[in-house]
């Protein structure tokens, strides 16, 4: 076959440094507690403690190049980091715009100034950097993106709305897609990328109040004459499309990071329950009523971590790796529902009990069917562009 | 600052334990850890050095697969490793593997302070770092939970926690500590940290290189050693104080016929 077949192997047992890197990391969310880190989402708090001691071990920008102070490595340790940190019940949505998005986005095509502005906060944990695609009136169709960005001299100004934006009040700039063209909606190739200060004159934001028991607040985000330097177009005019992309295979990555975590963490307190409550004359998990779902549970969690590591691998070597990401994150966000939801199931009417911590996570793995890309238009892709049927739309 | 912490690999905490044909621990089919009191001892070790400079070397005495535990002390910061490895060494009693660990700390010299913890998880007896001390002929101050060391005046002070409260103590350079928990809150080692442990110095030192004569150690050389043993019994089930406005009194007389108060 080719030479690259030869150079991307996925290797099936994991290195020492990487079994510590996991190990490191649990401990780092195990100290810090799913029930504190739910406690502070609930009170609409950031987990800063943890998010701190994550950024000083040097955790949180794995994957940003050495050169800018990362780890150097790639997005199979973020995921390894992301899934650990779900694993332990403390799972961060951020991990997938700052890092993933903005980190691998800025790496491939932010001009030398701007990666050495950005990248290194990035790579530190120090500053964060989110993600700003959807709008109200395209949502999945992101050619309708309506929010404009006109020349005005040296600068760009920005006007329109985003929706849904993670994570915008702790973030230091948004990364913001923009139609920089004079094209009617609709038309593709007219879009462009800008790094957008998160308090710049004219942003406003308004927090939309969802389920989530999550330290990431949703955001409506309003451009009204949001003036931005030139120096803030990432990439070519008009590449936004394109460029924006790079970054949206790391993005279904750490979102099935995220699945596979909390897919394990659930599995793990529905097993211990299944082993010690006793209705009848044997413990539960001794009923295969309750036994082969767990086991199905976890077959589909292992079949999702192996696609999300083939997946990570094809993207860190550089090629092809759009129908390999959205296949892990679809299958990861089934799994990680299937896990909850039985765990769920398991424990009965504790299974719905705050205490037993499942409930807190269950709009997490969720969420992952809808966001950042929903199962339809991964099935839709699928059926497109892997098995050349008709497009419906 | 020249710091030796002694550390030992473990079965996991929660592992079951069980002995093995040869009636010792079976350390092949559960996953070992690095003692976890041994954290805080390396933690200490590595404050120490931040204050006043001077290198963290880890002394083991254990199967290869101590490595493990090794590295992790290296990937929290440890400069360096010594690792005794030798099939000989298999059932070392407490008296054995405190003679075994003596001699590499004779090989090493001058060191300033030997830092162990005060127990390891899975034999527990808590001696190693006494019998060590006085076979070393320096000073031990054990079970400590606050230490602080002078090393232009080699000194140290350390509080010795006791049944009743703690002790003050003070003790001259080289001496030996042993580290109780909650002494520190042990760093979990860095990506780079982790990413530089492989390549920092481990010395692999067989018994031969200590001068010690197989039948010395292990099954063998061990003073004492282990003739039968019964698996824990079950559980019983516990005592439940019914509060019928005298609970309270119910749980001190619960708590009396225990000896508990
Ligand atoms: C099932 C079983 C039966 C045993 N039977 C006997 C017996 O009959 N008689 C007997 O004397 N012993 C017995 N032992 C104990 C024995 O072999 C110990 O494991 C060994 O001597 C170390 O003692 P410890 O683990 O109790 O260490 P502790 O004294 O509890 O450890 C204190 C500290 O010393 C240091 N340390 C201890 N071991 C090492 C090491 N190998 N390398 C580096 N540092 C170390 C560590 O810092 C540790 O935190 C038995 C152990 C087991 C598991
Ligand atoms: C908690 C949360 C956080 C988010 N964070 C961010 C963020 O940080 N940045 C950002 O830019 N966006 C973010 N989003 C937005 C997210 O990416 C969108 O919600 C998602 O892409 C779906 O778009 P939509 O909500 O507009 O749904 P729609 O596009 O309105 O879709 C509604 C339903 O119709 C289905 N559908 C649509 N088109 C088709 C079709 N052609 N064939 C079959 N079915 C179809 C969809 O699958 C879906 O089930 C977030 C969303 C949530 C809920």
């Amino acid at each position: 076959m080719n030479e690259t077949s030869s150079i991307v192997a996925l290797p099936l047992v994991e290195s020492d440094e990487e079994r510590a890197i996991r190990d490191a990391v649990r401990t780092c969310a195990l100290r810090y507690g799913h029930d504190r880190f739910i406690d502070a989402a609930r009170r609409g708090e950031s987990p800063t403690e943890l998010w701190d001691s994550l950024a000083a071990g040097g955790y949180l920008g794995v994957n940003i190049p050495e050169a800018y102070g990362g780890g150097g490595l790639g997005l199979r340790e973020l995921c390894m980091v992301s899934e650990e940190l779900a694993a332990a019940g403390c799972p961060l949505l951020l991990l997938l715009v700052s890092p993933a998005i903005a980190g691998t986005i800025l790496t491939r095509h932010g001009s030398p100034i701007q990666r050495e502005r950005w990248l290194p906060g990035i790579g530190a944990g120090t500053s964060k950097i989110v993600f700003a695609i959807t709008e109200a009136d395209a949502g999945s169709n992101t050619h309708r993106i309506a929010t404009t960005a006109r020349r005005d001299g040296e600068d760009w100004v920005l006007n329109g709305a985003k929706t849904f934006i993670s994570g915008v009040n702790e973030a230091d700039a948004v990364l913001v897609v923009a139609r920089s063209g004079a094209s009617a909606p609709g038309a593709p190739g007219q879009l462009s990328l800008f790094l957008v200060d998160a308090g710049a004159p004219g942003l406003q934001r308004t927090v939309i109040p969802t389920a989530l028991d999550a330290p990431e607040l949703q955001f409506t985000l309003f451009f009204d004459n949001v003036r931005v330097p030139g120096d803030r177009l990432v990439g070519a005019e008009g590449d936004g499309l394109r460029i924006g992309f790079d970054g949206l295979n790391p993005e279904r990555l750490i979102a099935a990071s995220i699945c596979t975590g909390t897919g394990r963490y659930a599995l793990e307190r529905a097993c211990t329950y299944a082993r010690e409550r006793q209705v009848w004359s044997a413990p539960i998990g001794s009923h295969q009523g309750i036994a082969h779902p767990l086991a199905e549970a976890k077959m589909a969690l292992e079949l999702a971590r192996h696609t999300m590591q083939r997946a990570a691998a094809l993207h860190d070597a550089g090629l092809p790796a759009g129908e390999a990401c959205n296949m892990a994150k679809f299958a990861a966000a089934e799994a990680g529902m299937k896990c909850v939801d039985q765990a769920i199931q398991t424990h009965g009417g504790n299974g719905i009990a705050l205490e037993y911590g499942l409930t807190s996570l269950w709009w997490t793995v969720r969420l992952m069917a809808i966001a950042p890309v929903s199962r339809e238009m991964i099935l839709n892709y699928v059926a497109e562009h892997s098995l050349g049927l008709p497009r419906s739309y | 600052m020249k710091i030796v912490v002694c550390v030992k690999q473990v079965p996991d905490t929660w592992a079951e334990k069980k002995l093995d044909a040869s009636k010792t621990l079976d350390r092949v089919s559960v996953d070992n850890i690095l003692n976890e009191m041994d954290e805080f001892a390396l933690e200490e070790a590595l404050q120490m050095i931040a204050a006043h400079s001077g290198t963290v070397t880890v002394l083991s005495m254990g199967p290869d697969s101590a490595t493990e535990a090794i590295r992790k002390a290296l990937s929290m910061g440890a400069d360096g490793a010594i690792h005794i490895v030798d099939d000989a060494l298999k059932g070392s009693c407490a008296a054995v593997t405190s003679l075994v660990l003596a001699k590499a700390l004779e090989r090493i010299g001058d060191y300033d302070l030997v830092i162990s913890g005060s127990e390891a998880s899975d034999a527990r007896t808590s001696v190693v770092p006494a019998m060590l001390a006085e076979r070393l002929g320096i000073p031990q101050v054990t079970f400590v939970n606050k230490v602080e060391v002078d090393p232009a005046a080699k000194t140290l002070k350390a509080n010795r926690i006791t049944d009743d409260g703690y002790q003050v103590v003070e003790a001259s350079l080289p001496a030996m500590i042993s580290a109780v928990e909650k002494m520190n809150e042990p760093r979990y080692p860095s990506f780079k940290g982790i990413m530089a442990a492989k390549k920092k110095p481990v010395e692999t030192l067989s018994i031969a290189d200590l001068g010690l004569e197989a039948d010395a150690v292990g099954l063998s050389g061990s003073w004492t050693k282990v003739n039968d043993s019964a698996d824990r019994p079950p559980r019983s089930a516990g005592t439940i104080v019914e509060d019928e406005g005298n609970g309270g009194a119910a749980l001190v007389d619960f708590l009396a016929s225990k000896k508990f108060v």
